[in-house]
């Protein structure tokens, strides 16, 4: 075969491949604008049905049969025999045939209570992303209630931890079995058990979180921090000032979240923190001070006391700057153009 | 030897080598196929509502780094905060802008100046100021001294305060579901995936190409931007989602990449010293987690998360395309260790060969190809029916390429119109006439600057933007 007959049988084949995808592109396009508009005709709000899937048809195939029929038929499935697939599909192999199911299972426990025991048990056994379980049985809440309990004990510190965060939505109830878990012997845990105990408004609550500040694991120290302010407020400020300056960026920065959350009535005490003997400490404090509005009042009153002075020494540079840019946008100071800090003026 | 003997050898080196990066990208486009249909079922079995809504799901920090910015940013952060995901902050980090990029964006998120702790994890250029939006307070604006993008991205890290970050670009628009879908392949495996980038649109203006952060319009009025599209939908669609299946995604583009924040921070953040700063973190990522022995993933998913600003004039594109050039010759002669090193495994052994032979050494056979039909040309010796046909088989080759990539877009995001379809295909032929020599023109520059050690960004003027309403 010589150069010009090999390069026409190339153009051929090369032309005709191009030729046919390009078609086969356009007329599945076609089809898909043709069911879109059929569809927005009958129903403009009805979202699109999932397209057919091509391995449906091959009976032999288990895993796309078991797909296929999870994508197409769960909306109104409640049969045994459905049951039946869909237990061999939380029990596959196949990751994706698991997920598959889980997400069926999500939409039948709107109607179905037996579907929220499966996913419970999704998530017992780890049939599939712990998250993606918990997103699931989240939105089932209250209904979910007391079948969390026997989680709570589960040998897996995930499972514990997704167990406890469920109960947030579960009421007072829900919170008082959280409170069990303060002291689980993992971290994850006892954040989660802070994180689920942060609007309760118990005493007993509050002196878990406060014992747990000296956790020695740093996330649950931040998380303690956090549900601290929520139930104490202004109250919890002197046990979390000194996490300002904790070893952790991560604790020192929720402990100043914290402290902002639970209002101006902090004022007092990170006024007195401005004299703690740990630079951080102090910076921190300035912080709370500026974040909760406490630095624009003095400036606006006008500061007789020092108090700004000492925020601005704590604070530091930047911190300051940005006091008199707002007092400035404010018009308590002399107006100006607006100083922004953009190259230009490096 | 004769002129003839150099010609025949040089059309024979071409052809091998047309041959051999043709396959690969045959393979790589069927790859492509079986892997969009594999997400498109994954994101129909997924419950993606339940996922925008859940607690559960971990917190993003978004970061921006911006440089004369101005015409663009304002659209891309407004697009960040219309993100449809439980919680995020987005974190804009102004590199000593000398436009007024910080005024237009206090002028449309209304900047407070304030003070905020950083964790210093990587050394950087001083912040001189931080500004909290009073619109939204999950925005945070740092204005810096100008160190280059990628010491403004460590600046944003050192202000993340969640687990992920996801960096992305200043010129580009979100689609809503942008963070949802990529986080939910995060947690499949929150283990072993480190990092995600997904698949980015072009347009001359973004902000008006994705309709209500969901409705896209492919372009398909300016041949520059069609071509520029199907060049992304080539590197997205049939590349780089086929390497994250071989475990050898190379290059998680900047405009949109996710990685676990503590990855980052023990490699030290983004390096300043590489002319962009994408590709080399990738390559940074593979090569420490293969000497540490450690399970890890980085991803593409085909998912379209954005649409980002696409050069409309021949100039800004060479620009462009010589920096991509420079940055990949840049970043795989400081990894060329890796090259055929089993220790690598699928990063050593085909990815980093891929790149030799599909970007690396692409522009001497552009160059040979060019030489060999000039010379053959002035000595009489070209069979000009024969090269007609080869270049008539390259073009459908590469339409071919180009609509395989089209279909698996199409059927991932059933996002364009018969219309604007009919119109790219149609435009497909005359590829190889009008974009590629401009995109061969760049890559020959691209090297020519590298060889002679030039590290410049050389930043192109922004496309003209509607007015936002």
């Amino acid at each position: 075969m010589d150069g010009r007959t090999a390069a026409a049988i190339a153009c051929a084949l090369a032309g005709g491949t191009w030729s046919l995808l390009a078609v086969g592109a356009l007329v599945r396009r076609g089809r898909f604008s043709r069911r879109k508009r059929a569809l927005a005709a009958a129903a403009p709000a009805v979202a699109l049905p999932p397209e057919p899937v091509r391995g449906y048809g091959w009976p032999d195939d288990e895993r796309e049969a078991t797909l296929a029929f999870l994508e197409a038929n769960v909306p109104d499935t409640g049969e045994t025999e459905d049951q039946v697939l869909l237990r061999r599909a939380l029990a596959s192999r196949e990751p994706e045939v698991r997920r598959a199911a889980v997400t069926a299972l999500g939409k039948l426990a709107d109607r179905h209570d037996w579907a929220i025991d499966w996913l419970i048990e999704a998530l017992a056994e780890g049939r599939d992303t712990p998250a993606r379980v918990a997103s699931e049985l989240d939105r089932l809440a209250p209904r979910v209630g007391t079948r969390l309990v026997p989680l709570l004990g589960h040998p897996s510190s995930v499972v514990r931890f997704y167990a406890v965060r469920l109960l947030a939505r579960h009421g007072e109830a829900g919170r008082r079995l959280a409170a069990g878990l303060v002291s689980d012997r993992s971290p994850n845990v006892r954040a989660a058990a802070l994180e689920t105990l942060r609007t309760v408004d118990s005493g007993e609550a509050l002196r878990s979180s406060l014992r747990l500040l000296d956790d020695p694991n740093a996330h649950v120290r931040a998380h303690a921090c956090r549900t601290a302010c929520s139930i104490g407020g202004a109250s919890a400020a002197p046990f979390v000032l000194p996490l300002l300056g904790d070893r952790s960026w991560a604790v020192r920065d929720a402990a100043v979240q914290a402290l902002v959350s639970a209002g101006k009535d902090v004022a007092p005490a990170m006024l007195q923190a401005l004299e703690h003997r740990d630079e951080p400490v102090r910076s921190g404090a300035a912080l709370v001070l500026q974040d909760v509005g406490h630095v624009d009042e003095l400036l606006e009153r006008g500061d007789h006391t020092g108090a700004l002075e000492r925020i601005f020494a704590a604070g530091g540079e930047r911190l300051r700057t940005a006091a008199s840019e707002r007092a400035r946008l404010r018009g308590s100071l002399p107006a100006g153009p607006r100083p922004l800090a953009s190259g230009a003026d490096a | 030897m004769s002129w003839s003997d150099a010609l025949h050898a040089s059309v024979l080196a071409c052809a091998v080598y047309l041959c051999l990066v043709y396959a690969s990208y045959l393979v790589l486009m069927a790859v492509g196929l079986v892997e969009g249909r594999r997400r498109r079922r994954q994101r129909r079995l997924e419950d993606l509502d339940a996922a925008a809504a859940s607690r559960f799901f971990p917190p993003v920090s978004v970061v921006v780094a911006a440089y004369n910015e101005a015409s663009a940013l304002p659209a891309a952060v407004r697009s960040l905060l219309d993100l449809e995901y439980p919680e995020f902050e987005v974190v804009v980090v102004d590199d000593g802008s000398t436009d007024d990029t910080l005024a237009r964006l206090d002028e449309v998120f209304d900047l407070v100046p304030v003070d905020v702790s950083s964790r210093d994890v990587v050394a950087t250029e001083p912040v001189r100021a931080f500004y909290r939006s009073g619109r939204d307070p999950r925005l945070l604006v740092a204005a810096k001294t100008g160190g280059g993008k990628a010491d403004a991205l460590n600046v944003g890290l050192n202000l993340a305060r969640h687990r992920y970050v996801c960096g992305v670009d200043a010129d580009t628009v979100f689609a809503r579901d942008a963070l949802g879908a990529t986080m939910q392949a995060f947690m499949r495996d929150p283990g072993t995936v480190v990092g995600i980038t997904s698949f980015v649109e072009i347009a001359e203006d973004p902000g008006a190409a994705l309709v209500g952060g969901v409705e896209y319009r492919l372009p398909d009025r300016r041949p520059l931007l069609v071509y520029q599209a199907l060049d992304y939908l080539r590197a997205f669609m049939n590349n780089r989602v086929a390497w994250s299946r071989f475990d050898f995604m190379l290059c998680a583009v900047g405009a949109f990449q996710i990685w676990r924040r503590d990855v980052l921070d023990e490699l030290g953040g983004w390096s300043r010293d590489y002319t962009c700063e994408d590709i080399e973190l990738t390559f940074r990522v593979h090569r420490h987690m293969r000497e540490q022995g450690r399970p890890y993933r980085v991803l593409c998913l085909p998912d379209r998360v954005g649409v980002t600003e696409g050069p409309d004039t021949v100039r800004k594109l060479v620009a462009q395309r010589e920096r991509w050039q420079r940055v990949i010759l840049e970043t795989w002669w400081s990894y060329r260790t890796m090259c055929f090193n089993p220790r690598y495994g699928s990063v050593g052994l085909v990815g980093m060969p891929f790149y030799l032979v599909s970007e690396i050494v692409a522009p001497v056979f552009e160059l040979l190809a060019v030489w060999t039909l000039v010379a053959g040309a002035a000595t009489g010796l070209v069979d000009w029916w024969l090269a007609g046909a080869v270049v008539l088989a390259i073009t459908f080759v590469n339409s071919l390429f180009s609509t395989g990539s089209l279909l698996i877009a199409d059927l991932e995001t059933g996002a364009y119109r018969t219309s604007a379809l009919i119109r790219v295909l149609a435009l497909m032929p005359l590829e190889i006439l009008v974009y590629r020599p401009i995109a061969s023109w760049a890559r020959v520059k691209g090297t020519w600057r590298f060889l002679r050690g030039d590290k410049a960004w050389h930043k192109f003027e922004r496309n003209a933007r509607a007015e936002a309403a």
